[in-house]
């Protein structure tokens, strides 16, 4: 439970991040502050809002949770399953999608391949980020409920009313600086979390002393690299495979929610930049959201639950006052992932469904307008759908689950589209739609195909290659384009000298 | 198949070396890229060692292939 210091201190964060949010009201005039920031946005803070957009309540209860489970390989996620990835993206991908004006990355396909790519991959994104919000939410309530003793619902609306406000009327500028001093806490607070447990356990060596003696179980519970025959969801296979050449790829590259902050950059070594110090960035999390989740293993052992292992970490290990930061740390995670998500999906649907079907050609003070409202029944959705979550044994093996359904197709469309010029509007469409159905599929009948626990890195894997094969086949077999139709569109190493001629 | 069961006689040994590997070859091909094009967006005046991004991205991997190394 907080002490009063600790509630002076969370509330004094909500007050500050909700007058903080709302300061960047001023700043926007037209859609494009509203959804790009008016492109005047440095390297540093969209670096930091990258990082901390991406570890919300998911990361810090569910990857320690996963910790606990099956140990430090659960830290692939943001070494190998980040780095490699982001790199490609700043060096490839975002010149492009910078230099091209872009608001979406839809809106990328609908120029490279057709209307109706651009359009099922929009809807596709919508909807996870629908999906995602609701787990948001019921993460924050779940870490809520043991801390605090608050109701589920009661932590759900406060959430959702605080980060809608200022998402509301700042726009993407707001999410982004909110984030910066979000990231900042969450630093604070994780690492404090961090040294006082290593001071708990004795120390790093004699943890792994510790744990090494707790049983079979734990053999490989510092191993990074799991053998192809573990039972754990993170065998190597699936991390180079899977995590490494599909999902990382997919994420960084074709996530509007991580996509979109780098288009805010004041200029294309801001917008490289931002992909690379947040890659720099990336490798601290783990020591964060990960230790934590080790160390329970100690102080902590045979929990049936291994998402209540932070929970259980802060209530035993964390002084009054820390318990504060560390919550207020947590929170920041929370509604930095929340704000993104809001603004992101408020973009693709003003940007790829209102504005080419429902209202073509209006003024740009309705389309700021129409993101506005499209931001409050986001949230509405989000905190209507979140008990959905609670029908997941983990929460984060959740939303990778939502997210290995398209991951791969998208990630094959986007790779053949900007390598390759022969992919045409057919072999995309295909690719997208066959490889969505065999990703479902896979799912459904996971217990026939694989042996590991949730096979989510391998299914994104083989719908990656089926969608892959499938464009190449369809797009041979079809007409292609001409190339004042692939004109920007289509990587070219001309890209490397010769900038202004995209 | 699904499970790359023909894969299931690589070591863990080896797998680390194959990820080592896999770092090394980025950092070689971010090491190609035309030093114009890393610097583009900045002034001529303004170019210095410090905001050369591959440099960055070479310390990003060499702190990311010790991390696998030492694990």
């Amino acid at each position: 439970m907080l002490a009063g210091i600790d509630y002076f201190i969370v509330i004094a964060y909500i007050i500050g991040m909700l007058l903080l949010g709302l300061y960047f009201k001023k700043f926007v005039n037209s859609s494009e502050d509203y959804f790009l920031g008016g492109k005047s946005l440095p390297f540093w803070a969209i670096g930091m809002s990258i990082v901390v957009s991406d570890i919300g309540a998911l990361d810090f209860v569910g990857v320690s949770g996963q910790a606990y489970r099956y140990g430090i390989s659960v830290g692939n996620f943001d070494w190998v399953g980040s780095v490699p990835a982001m790199l490609l993206a700043a060096f490839i991908f975002i010149p492009y999608f910078w230099r091209g004006g872009m608001y979406t990355i839809p809106e990328y396909l609908g120029r490279r391949y057709n209307q109706k790519v651009r359009t099922i991959a929009s809807v596709t994104w919508i909807l996870f980020f629908a999906l995602d919000l609701g787990v948001l939410f019921w993460a924050s309530a779940v870490l809520l409920n043991v801390l605090m003793g608050w109701p589920i619902w009661i932590s759900i609306v406060a959430t959702a009313g605080v980060v809608g406000l200022y998402t509301y009327f700042g726009g993407i500028t707001a999410v982004i600086m909110t984030d910066v001093v979000q990231f900042v806490i969450m630093f604070i607070g994780g690492f404090a979390l961090v040294f006082l447990s290593l001071y708990e356990v004795g120390g790093w060596d004699n943890m792994v002393d510790k744990i090494a003696t707790m049983g079979p179980e734990y053999r490989n519970h510092f191993d990074i690299i799991q053998p192809q025959d573990t039972k754990s969801p993170f065998p190597w296979t699936g991390i180079l495979f899977g995590l490494t050449f599909v999902m990382a790829n997919a994420y960084m590259i074709g996530n509007q929610s991580i996509v979109q902050r780098c288009l805010t950059a004041k200029n294309e070594w801001h917008a490289k930049a931002s992909m690379i110090f947040g890659s720099a960035l990336k490798m601290f999390i783990p020591i964060l959201v990960l230790f934590p989740g080790l160390m329970a293993v100690v102080v902590h052992p045979g929990l049936a639950d291994g998402d209540q292992a932070l929970p259980m970490m802060i209530k035993s290990i964390l002084p009054p006052g820390l318990v504060g930061l560390m919550f207020a740390a947590f929170f920041a995670g929370l509604m930095s992932s929340v704000d993104s998500l809001l603004n992101s999906t408020a973009t693709l649907f003003t940007k790829d469904i209102y504005e080419p079907f429902i209202k073509k050609g209006a003024d740009d003070k309705h389309y700021l307008k129409v993101g506005q409202i499209t931001t409050l029944v986001l949230l509405l959705i989000g905190v209507a759908t979140s008990p959905i979550s609670s029908d997941f044994p983990g929460i984060y093996v959740a939303i990778q689950t939502f997210m290995s359904y398209f991951q791969g197709p998208i990630f094959a469309i986007l790779l053949l589209g900007i390598f390759w010029k022969r992919t045409t509007e057919w072999g995309g469409l295909s690719a997208l739609v066959i490889g969505i159905g065999f990703a479902v599929y896979l799912n459904v009948f996971k217990e026939q195909f694989f042996t590991i626990e949730d096979p989510f890195l391998y299914i994104s894997w083989w719908s990656f290659l089926l969608g892959f094969i499938i464009n190449v086949v369809v797009s041979l077999l079809t007409k292609k384009h001409t190339e004042e139709q692939l004109k920007g569109l289509v990587f070219s190493s001309k890209i490397l000298v010769e900038n202004k001629k995209l | 198949m699904f499970n790359f069961d023909w894969l299931s006689g690589v070591s863990q040994e080896t797998a680390k070396m194959i990820f080592l590997s896999l770092y090394a070859l980025i950092g070689f091909l971010v090491l190609l890229l035309p030093t114009e094009y890393v610097y583009q967006g900045i002034a001529k005046e303004d170019r210095h060692w410090w905001n050369n991004l591959k440099l960055w991205s070479i310390a990003v991997l060499s702190i990311l292939a010790s991390i696998y190394n030492h694990f």
